[in-house]
């Protein structure tokens, strides 16, 4: 059920400053429309997980695939298809998420590879990051996180 | 203010997810993902989240039998039932996730087992309000919503 704005009643200062934080995320979410065909691999073992990060990519018009494991997501790649953007969770079965990171830039992938997992700390940001990840998410992907990427490799 | 007495209720409902910490702003992010096309969309992940997470319910309860604790093997179990909950907003659920991950960090097996009591717990009562809401909001019907040029 979509939130609905408040009618000529008064509106509560809480309804005001909900609908402000609303009206501003829809803003976020009407504002870009991307020139240019993006497409993305997800690569999560959580089902909830990859289906939302793939609905959220897909409503902004990027083609997606998904993948619930890193050693699946490196066969992907090394097959030869090419992303524009990887999603990637760093606890994945089989082959987990900073070995698949590596493997994937070890083929000499260039493309944009964001960390999106649970963190517990700086310093599974920074053995993320290290593994070669560009930039590192905190669970859940939000569309502030994910516009301006989409938005950089729009060239827009 | 909703002038229908179904949707009025139904906000209300909304309204006490949110008041009563269930759930966080991700749930908004999920309301805002449903459209016209897909009208239960909230309905349908949530049972999905549901579905899947049991799963790993399963899966954590079990490792809590075997003696010595495997930490790690609780952890990612964890890790990956945190992400899930976190990815539809189940704040109280996400909360208690992250209390049982410390513990297990810590070695401290006895904090595991209450964490995870109360953890069975929150995710007990948020399926309920869930069910509850849902079940209204299917009675009341879609309702038009803002969506972005595709």
């Amino acid at each position: 059920m979509a939130p609905t704005l408040p009618s000529s009643d008064q509106a509560s200062d809480q309804d005001n400053w909900d609908n402000g934080r609303l009206a501003r995320k829809r803003q976020l979410l009407i504002e870009i429309v991307l020139r240019n065909r993006l497409t993305a691999l997800v690569v999560d073992g959580d089902t909830t997980c990859r289906v939302l990060e793939q609905l959220l990519l897909r409503s902004y018009g990027v083609q997606t695939q998904g993948v619930d494991n890193g050693r699946d997501a490196v066969a992907l790649i090394a097959s030869g298809v090419k992303f524009d953007l990887i999603i990637i969770d760093m606890i994945l079965p089989v082959l987990n998420g900073l070995e698949a990171t590596r493997q994937i830039r070890d083929m000499g992938v260039h493309c944009k590879m964001l960390g999106v997992t649970i963190c517990s700390g700086e310093s599974e940001r920074q053995v993320f990051l290290a593994a070669g990840v560009d930039v590192f998410i905190e669970k859940p992907l939000d569309p502030e996180h994910l516009v301006p990427i989409l938005r950089e490799l729009d060239g827009q | 203010m909703e002038r229908n007495p179904i949707r009025r209720q139904l906000a209300i409902m909304r309204q006490s997810l949110f008041d009563q910490g269930h759930v966080d702003e991700q749930f908004v992010q999920l309301e805002e993902l449903q459209d016209d096309a897909n009208p239960n969309f909230v309905e349908e992940v949530v049972t999905l989240y549901y579905r899947d997470s049991a799963r790993i319910i399963l899966n954590i309860e079990q490792a809590l039998e075997r003696k010595p604790f495997d930490f790690g093997k609780l952890d990612a179990y964890m890790h990956q039932f945190k992400g899930s909950s976190s990815s539809i907003g189940a704040k109280k659920v996400k909360a208690e996730s992250t209390l049982f991950r410390e513990c297990c960090k810590s070695g401290n097996g006895e904090g595991c087992m209450r964490s995870f009591q109360q953890l069975k717990k929150e995710y007990a009562t948020l399926r309920k309000k869930f069910g509850a809401y849902f079940q209204l909001a299917r009675q009341a019907g879609p309702v038009e919503t803002a969506s972005r040029p595709k």
